[in-house]
């Protein structure tokens, strides 16, 4: 009777078989750990712009329209940034499965725990300014994205519903600013009684939201005003306080 | 008897690193029952299942460096048997339908997978090997595996996590469908 396992030696040694090198093994696994942390890491950027985004939204507004509360929700909600959190979570979940004792955690808890780290990673990266100047680059390069957004400013050009928005153009006075909105008209905001929002000061070139009343064609008197949106928008190039001191 | 007898496989795993020769006393331990697992999954022919066996201790030795001391080895060998006949599989496209089964084999599966409290005899009538084979062959490919690995090859829920890279309680849940769905099969064709 043939020694199997003997004749399989002999063809190891005849074929000069070798085992692989231990760093071959160790750079495998690194690898596989290291694509797991960057699909986390991308997840909490993701979640981090949409944690901005959902922060950024007006959720005291939605009454302002005409949407129902669900359409609101709807509408704000970040899906294109949620797409991508669960895209790096589905990466996070195929790598944790390949690293070497991956495979014994139930599926739906390694789900579970990829997206609350990328959220808790994504609620650290919220407090810098990533998510902010990542939505700029998305708006300023990709059109698809630009038009999503755009798709959710339009509620800003409905000053029959009292809300308005654009860039100041001109500090008439302290009473008085003007702005051109969205689609490049040029509005008179009554501003005598206005609560400004987010320690903002009239300048002009800054971008704001108004809440408000049309009063008549292209005049507005305004409620309150809010910065556009998070804090890298907040800046002008004139404040109402500088031209008083001249 | 050898001088190897008494070390255990992780450490003769660490003995074939530095010398080639002591894996010679690894394969010898697992010849038989890998070869007996080949055969309970495929219907291979005896040369075609050595094939699979000399590709499988090939591939097992090139991977030394890779194996895992906190696993047990049999469970990495089994793992490396299963993914080969799955290899095979795919490239042969082997029929992992028909398997042969011994008397041994036959009482073992009888044994565990019909409830003991089953007093109605229904296993009664699995009289011969033949039956069960044909039982298991009605039985899908990863249904079959996981009772061949539970109940012919005594393997505990967290060695099949460990074989086949799935978590114990999905390994928990698949012998339990397995084991109706083998139940419903005998049912079914009156086996």
């Amino acid at each position: 009777m043939t020694d199997i396992s003997k004749d399989i030696l002999q063809k190891i040694k005849k074929d000069k078989v070798r085992p692989y090198s231990k760093q071959r093994f160790v750079l495998r696994r690194s690898v596989i750990w290291t694509v797991f942390g960057l699909s986390i890491l991308f997840g909490s950027i993701a979640s981090a712009v949409a944690i901005f985004q959902l922060r950024s939204a007006e959720w005291d507004l939605y009454k302002n329209l005409s949407h129902s509360f669900i359409k609101f929700v709807l509408l704000v909600i970040p899906f294109f940034w949620l797409i991508f959190l669960l895209g790096f979570t589905g990466f996070a979940f195929y790598y944790f499965r390949r690293t070497e004792h991956g495979y014994r955690h139930a599926a739906i808890w390694v789900i579970l725990s990829s997206i609350v780290l990328s959220i808790i990673g994504g609620g650290l990266l919220y407090s810098t300014s990533l998510p902010e100047r990542l939505e700029r680059v998305f708006q300023e390069n990709v059109s698809f994205y630009r038009k999503l957004q755009e798709r959710k400013q339009r509620v800003w050009i409905s000053p029959e519903q009292g809300l308005l928005a654009g860039t100041i153009t001109r500090i008439i006075s302290e009473k008085n600013i003007e702005i051109k909105d969205l689609q490049n008209n040029i509005w008179v905001i009554d501003i005598s009684d206005t609560v400004w929002r987010g320690r903002l000061e009239p300048a002009e070139g800054l971008k704001i939201k108004i809440v408000g009343k049309m009063k008549e064609k292209n005049q507005f008197v305004a409620n309150g005003i809010r910065p556009w949106k998070g804090r890298r928008y907040q800046h002008g190039n004139r404040h109402l306080s500088h031209k008083n001191k001249r | 008897m050898n001088k190897y007898e008494n070390i255990p496989d992780e450490q003769l795993v660490q003995l074939s690193l530095k010398d080639q020769d002591c894996f010679y006393y690894l394969m010898k331990r697992y010849e038989t029952k890998i070869l007996r697992y080949i055969n309970r999954l495929t219907n291979v022919s005896h040369e075609e299942a050595e094939d699979i066996l000399q590709e499988i201790f090939i591939k097992a030795y090139q991977n030394l460096n890779g194996f895992n001391q906190k696993l047990k080895f049999s469970s990495w060998i089994y793992r490396i048997a299963h993914n080969e006949i799955i290899n095979q599989y795919r490239k042969n496209k082997l029929r992992l339908a028909v398997i042969p089964l011994n008397i041994e084999d036959k009482a073992n599966l009888i044994d565990s997978i019909s409830d003991k409290t089953e007093t109605n005899g229904e296993y009664e009538s699995l009289e011969n090997a033949e039956k069960i084979r044909e039982a298991l062959a009605m039985l899908p490919d990863k249904y079959r595996e996981i009772l061949v690995l539970r109940y012919l090859e005594d393997k505990s829920y967290n060695e099949i996590s460990d074989i086949l890279r799935k978590p114990p309680g999905t390994v928990a849940t698949q012998i339990n469908r397995a084991k109706a769905s083998f139940k419903k099969i005998v049912r079914r064709y009156k086996l």
